[in-house]
């Protein structure tokens, strides 16, 4: 699995709580520290989660982003956007 | 050595204490019950880690904890404060070294904290969280998953160790997970984080179990299939490698809840261990 900035803002939003409270107050600020493709960074900014998805992000760690309210995200948005991203193949190409 | 199966839900933790006459609190308390008449000196436990103990910086197929205790849940589950948890290091060790000599290459843990997948069933089975618990973690949640022949045999090989280890133990081993469900994935349910969108593949999961017919649940749990049926239906990789540990055995009792996905049972715990 590749897409590993974008994984890791799943689960440091977790397990970082400085993090987390950065990404929810300054979201630009608290992606600065990754290491994201500008189509990532664009993506994760507006919340699309769709995308994220078919880039290859885990959603078990997409959904911690909208579990923890950050990311303009919340479980009813998250379960709206995820459902048009349709499934997956079972291995990345 | 008698093998137990329960699910993890995380806000279960909140909702059975609410729900207590719900088929859910029923089930997990006929579960500690049965538990607690094997009075098991240890629980070995196949669970899939959420990316939580692990991450993928350095994402093990197969791990196995060596470690006097450990801690959890390292990850928000709701309803739950953070506990420490008795382990068994020299058993913990053994299913290492053995399980290497036998093939089985499992990263070695020395130090971890672990999430809800494994403290959600030690509130409802274990509450005092006294018996000790040895870890066996299979990747069922990032492919590519483990074959499930591969983890069916793996459970064998872990089951041999604990009946070859020197001192004589009471052990009752423990699957969690789900076997039909998605969580955070497009087929989560309208409005929802979850969904069960494979209900025939859990009714076939269940008439396996019941008829003891294993090692053709083992045959028809393909990587194709499981990523078919749902984002969480890897975990079952956990319960093939439980049945494998306890050797094929029909259930003393099962009984599926397919709202949620998953099921609950019971195998030879009544044999004294």
């Amino acid at each position: 699995m590749s897409t590993y900035g974008v994984n890791s803002v799943g689960r440091r939003v977790v397990h970082d709580p400085a993090f987390r409270e950065l990404l929810r107050a300054d979201p630009e600020a608290a992606l600065d520290e990754l290491e994201l493709t500008d189509e990532e960074r664009a993506a994760l900014m507006a919340g699309d989660v769709t995308t994220l998805y078919r880039l290859g992000a885990h959603e078990y760690l997409l959904v911690s982003i909208a579990l923890h309210g950050a990311l303009g995200l919340d479980p009813k948005l998250f379960s709206e956007r995820i459902r048009a991203a349709g499934p997956r193949r079972a291995r990345p190409a | 050595m008698g093998g137990v199966l329960v699910p993890h839900t995380p806000y279960f933790t909140v909702k059975l204490a609410a729900e207590p006459e719900s088929a859910d609190a029923r089930c997990f308390a006929a579960v500690r019950g049965q538990l607690e008449e094997l009075r098991p000196d240890v629980i070995v436990a196949f669970d899939c880690d959420h990316l939580n103990t692990f991450f993928l910086d350095n994402l093990p197929t197969f791990a196995v904890a060596a470690v006097n205790r450990f801690g959890g849940p390292n990850d928000h589950s709701p309803g739950l404060e953070r506990r420490v948890v008795p382990s068994h290091r020299g058993l913990g060790e053994a299913i290492h070294e053995r399980g290497v000599d036998a093939g089985f290459d499992l990263a070695l843990v020395q130090s971890l904290e672990v999430d809800h997948s494994i403290m959600v069933p030690l509130h409802f089975l274990t509450p005092d969280h006294e018996v000790p618990l040895v870890p066996v973690f299979v990747n069922g949640l990032v492919p590519p998953l483990p074959t499930a022949g591969r983890a069916h045999a793996l459970g064998r090989a872990v089951g041999q160790i604990v009946r070859a280890y020197p001192e004589d133990l009471r052990v009752a081993v423990m699957a969690t997970g789900s076997i039909n469900l998605e969580v955070g994935g497009p087929r989560v349910s309208e409005g929802e984080l979850w969904g069960a969108p494979d209900p025939a593949w859990m009714d076939h999961v269940v008439e396996r179990l019941r008829a003891g017919e294993v090692t053709r649940l083992v045959e028809e749990a393909t990587a194709e299939k499981l990523a078919s049926v749902g984002n969480v239906a890897g975990e079952l990789l956990c319960l093939l490698a439980m049945l494998g540990a306890i050797g094929d055995a029909r259930p003393d009792f099962l009984e599926p809840q397919p709202y949620f996905g998953h099921a609950y049972g019971t195998w030879l715990l009544g044999e004294g261990g």
